[in-house]
């Protein structure tokens, strides 16, 4: 099959991308390698989304239903469960789901891919490599959607927005957060979340230090917290570790395409895979725009 | 307690040395048994190490280990086929940077040269540096052995364990050998459920090998333990290298060793440190002593792109005297392979580098032994020697992997994002043998990628938990209490 324009990703940008494209009457193609749409946002039961875009206070979750409503509604082919697993310089793309392997053509690549989590591994630490460590991402999607229990003491690694909403949502299940670990000088993130998380649930915050040790065999049973500055240490006890030491623009698909530092004239990045938002609303009107700019284009030719 | 049929050899150990000789005993007619501690294979020493083939320039001339280096290298090739494990024969380089490792160099060419070694070359810096660019400029020469190679030793391990099983090896998992005594006509072998007899025991323990062989003999021989810390670069971090990398230090200090893995990785690995508390605790300070070392030798490797780090323990045999109940340990450390041969009971004793690459014709030379032990000459007609690999997705053209799907539509699922790894893999690992999530790692390669299994683990703890019909609660990361999480699950609240 032959389209105008692929979107890898059915998140909030490749929603806000594809309804865009569609409005202006290009044939789209959506391919989301999860059930349904949303990506992120249906593990963000949290409010905080929507202030800009909708000047209302809403839910990840409800911010992702309002896209899905409408681009239902739109002539666009949406392949969910459908997983991008190349893109090729000839304009096609391998995509692999529920119905089998297929290729489609296209004149206009957007990628709309989200990002990924640095995992612990990218930070030394000393000791056991147990179980119990999970990204924030990972915890808040197993927590949200799958309702697992992951442990009843956390330590949380990192004090970005995810790490500070998955803290509050720790608490909020009954759990005990020991403490959030940060090694800047200050809280990360946004004021709202220091003010609606880290404040209102009196969570520990454990600034300039990081953790260099894990303890445990089996299960993580305690981690041990550096002062970065003065190099004292000191132990907390724990039954999971939580990191959220920072996202990076998910482009694996595409990165065979990079030739020279850049990429070819027909494919673009929106949303988390072309840098980090803090807003969903954001990323949003960055897709739309984009969107927006590659219809022009293609009608000036 | 149970009692079980007599076999003609107990094998204690599923480790790459245990799941070799269940191999290499098949060859004969022998009923052979492996009892393994824990759930899976491949769980110990064999577990953690730089993956390396060694050709054996580094081992004195006349020893065994030399002997066996040599001849293993040889057929390396060979054997990876039969097993369907893939193996790169990427070359080493020992670089050095003054007077002291040219010393070394000429001493280890020599040694190679003696041992009959192919290809070796002593490289001058310039031709050092075109043959990899990254290296730090202020290399003074370097010693280029085009044998050296390297495998994934979880692979090879696993190929092993599975052709054992395939020949008729019976293998007997979370089977700790408590009580081994000798009874007329052989062995007696209990494990906490189970009494198991057999003719003779090649003992496989790995760290244990010395407290099994004591269940029957007199202190002699004990392992020291000591440790070596790792880590991992992301696939495409560049200023990396295309050979192994065996940097001699010119302080005497500890060297680099850089291996760039079947998969695509830089493996980054020292020489050995004091043991830490647990066997495989990885040292921070051995870390940061690693990460000091690449800035030397490959300055341009980008230290932000590591994924992983990790530990491993290595066994370190020492002469020790009986002395009173107990033993007494003398200086007199062990160079070569030790093994031990005892009416019967064969312990391969703190068997360390090249063990990996050894592990085969180790298994070999035991299997002669323990065969003519029992007075078993006769070959096992039926032995197959090969072994069919798990089909790689990410291997397959679009047309194969077209048809594949069509006849299963779990390959056309991918679980894996980093890997491209298809839940049909997973599915046809899990049902090979892995029953935990580093089961499944080992065998299939998940969740080693760039975002270590942060988006995958979840996915492939519910299909073990699918496949083996557990709950989700009981999947473990890597056996015992490891268990992924806690409780819960899709339609708990």
């Amino acid at each position: 099959m032959k389209y105008d324009i692929l979107i890898v990703g059915g998140g909030a940008a490749g929603m806000a991308a594809a309804i865009t494209s569609a409005e202006r009457g290009k044939k789209v193609v959506l391919a989301e390698r999860e059930s349904d749409l949303g990506g992120i946002l249906n593990q963000c039961i949290h409010y905080g989304f929507g202030l800009t875009y909708f000047h209302e206070d809403i839910t990840g979750t409800e911010y992702a239903a309002r896209f899905r409503k409408v681009i239902l509604d739109k002539n666009i082919e949406i392949m969910t469960d459908a997983d991008v697993i190349s893109i090729d310089e000839d304009r096609s793309a391998v995509i692999s789901g529920k119905n089998g392997i297929i290729k489609v053509f296209f004149d206009f690549c957007i990628m709309a891919s989200g990002c990924r989590e640095r995992s612990i591994g990218s930070v030394f630490t000393g000791g056991t490599r147990p179980a119990g460590i999970y990204t924030a991402g990972e915890a808040q999607k197993m927590i949200n959607l799958a309702h697992y229990d992951l442990g009843e003491r956390f330590v949380i690694l990192g004090s970005g927005n995810v790490g500070q909403i998955v803290a509050r949502r720790l608490k909020i299940l009954g759990k005990d957060v020991a403490a959030i670990i940060e090694r800047n000088e200050s809280l990360g993130g946004l004021n709202k979340n220091r003010h609606d998380c880290i404040e209102a649930y009196g969570i520990p915050v454990i600034l300039r230090s990081t953790v260099d040790m894990i303890y445990g065999e089996g299960r993580v049973s305690a981690v041990r917290i550096n002062n970065l500055d003065t190099g004292k240490t000191e132990i907390l006890k724990c039954d999971a570790l939580i990191t959220a030491i920072g996202l990076i623009p998910d482009r694996d698909v595409a990165e065979n395409l990079k030739k020279n530092g850049t990429y070819p004239d027909w494919l673009y990045f929106c949303g988390n895979c072309d840098n980090i938002h803090d807003m969903v609303d954001a990323v949003t009107m960055q897709a739309e725009k984009l969107a927006s700019d590659i219809c022009r284009l293609m009608e000036e030719r | 307690m149970l009692k079980t049929e007599k076999t003609d050899v107990i094998v204690i150990g599923a480790g790459l040395l245990g799941c070799f000789a269940a191999r290499s005993l098949r060859e004969y007619n022998l009923s052979v048994r492996v009892l393994e501690a824990r759930e899976d294979v491949c769980t110990g020493i064999s577990r953690a190490n730089t993956a390396i083939i060694y050709t054996g320039i580094d081992n004195k001339p006349g020893t065994l280990k030399s002997e066996l280096c040599v001849r293993a290298n040889e057929n390396f090739d060979r054997l990876c086929s039969d097993l369907g494990v893939p193996f790169s024969r990427c070359g080493s380089l020992m670089p050095v940077f003054g007077p002291e490792g040219e010393k070394v160099l000429r001493k280890k060419y020599v040694q190679g040269m003696k041992n009959g070694v192919r290809g070796i070359r002593l490289l001058s810096a310039e031709e050092t540096l075109s043959m990899e660019p990254n290296l730090s400029p202020n290399v003074r020469a370097s010693l280029y052995v085009p044998g050296t190679g390297t495998v994934n030793p979880w692979h090879l391990c696993i190929a092993a364990y599975e052709n054992a099983d395939a020949n008729g090896a019976d293998f007997c998992f979370n089977s700790k050998a408590v009580r081994m005594e000798r009874i007329k006509g052989g062995f007696r072998v209990t494990t906490e459920e189970n009494e198991f007899f057999a003719g003779a025991v090649v003992n496989c323990a790995g760290l244990s090998a010395d407290t099994v062989r004591e269940m029957t003999e007199k202190p002699l021989v004990r392992i020291f333990r000591t440790g070596a810390d790792y880590f991992v670069m992301d696939k495409k971090s560049e200023g990396g290298v295309s050979h192994i990398i065996f940097h001699e230090p010119e302080s005497g200090n500890k060297g680099l060793t850089l291996v760039p893995t079947i998969e695509g990785n830089i493996l980054a690995g020292s020489g050995e440190r004091d043991a830490a508390d647990v066997p495989d605790s990885a040292d921070l300070n051995g870390l940061l002593y690693l990460e000091h070392l690449c800035g030397e030798v490959v300055p341009k490797l980008d230290m932000k792109k590591r994924i992983r780090s990790f530990a491993g323990a290595r066994p370190n045999p020492f002469i020790v005297e009986p002395e009173g109940s107990g033993f007494r340990k003398t200086d007199r450390s062990i160079r070569d392979f030790s093994i031990f041969e005892e009416e019967g009971l064969f312990s391969l004793v703190g068997i360390k580098t090249p063990g990996l690459t050894c592990a085969h014709e180790l298994s070999k030379y035991i299997s002669v032994k323990v065969a003519d032990y029992l007075g078993c000459s006769e070959k096992n007609s039926g032995f197959c020697p090969v072994r069919e690999p798990v089909e790689k997705v990410s291997e397959l053209t679009f047309e194969e992997w077209r048809r594949v799907v069509l006849r299963n539509p779990a390959y056309g699922r991918i679980v894996c994002k980093c890997g491209v790894i298809s839940e049909g893999e997973i599915v046809e690992a899990i049902a090979r043998g892995a029953k935990t999530v580093n089961g499944v790692k080992r065998r299939i390669g998940t969740g080693m990628g760039r975002c270590q299994g942060s988006r995958c683990t979840m996915r492939i703890a519910e299909l073990i938990a699918r496949e083996l019909s557990l709950p989700v609660s009981e999947v473990t990361l890597n056996g015992g209490i490891s268990n992924y999480v806690k409780g819960g699950g899709p339609g708990e609240v």
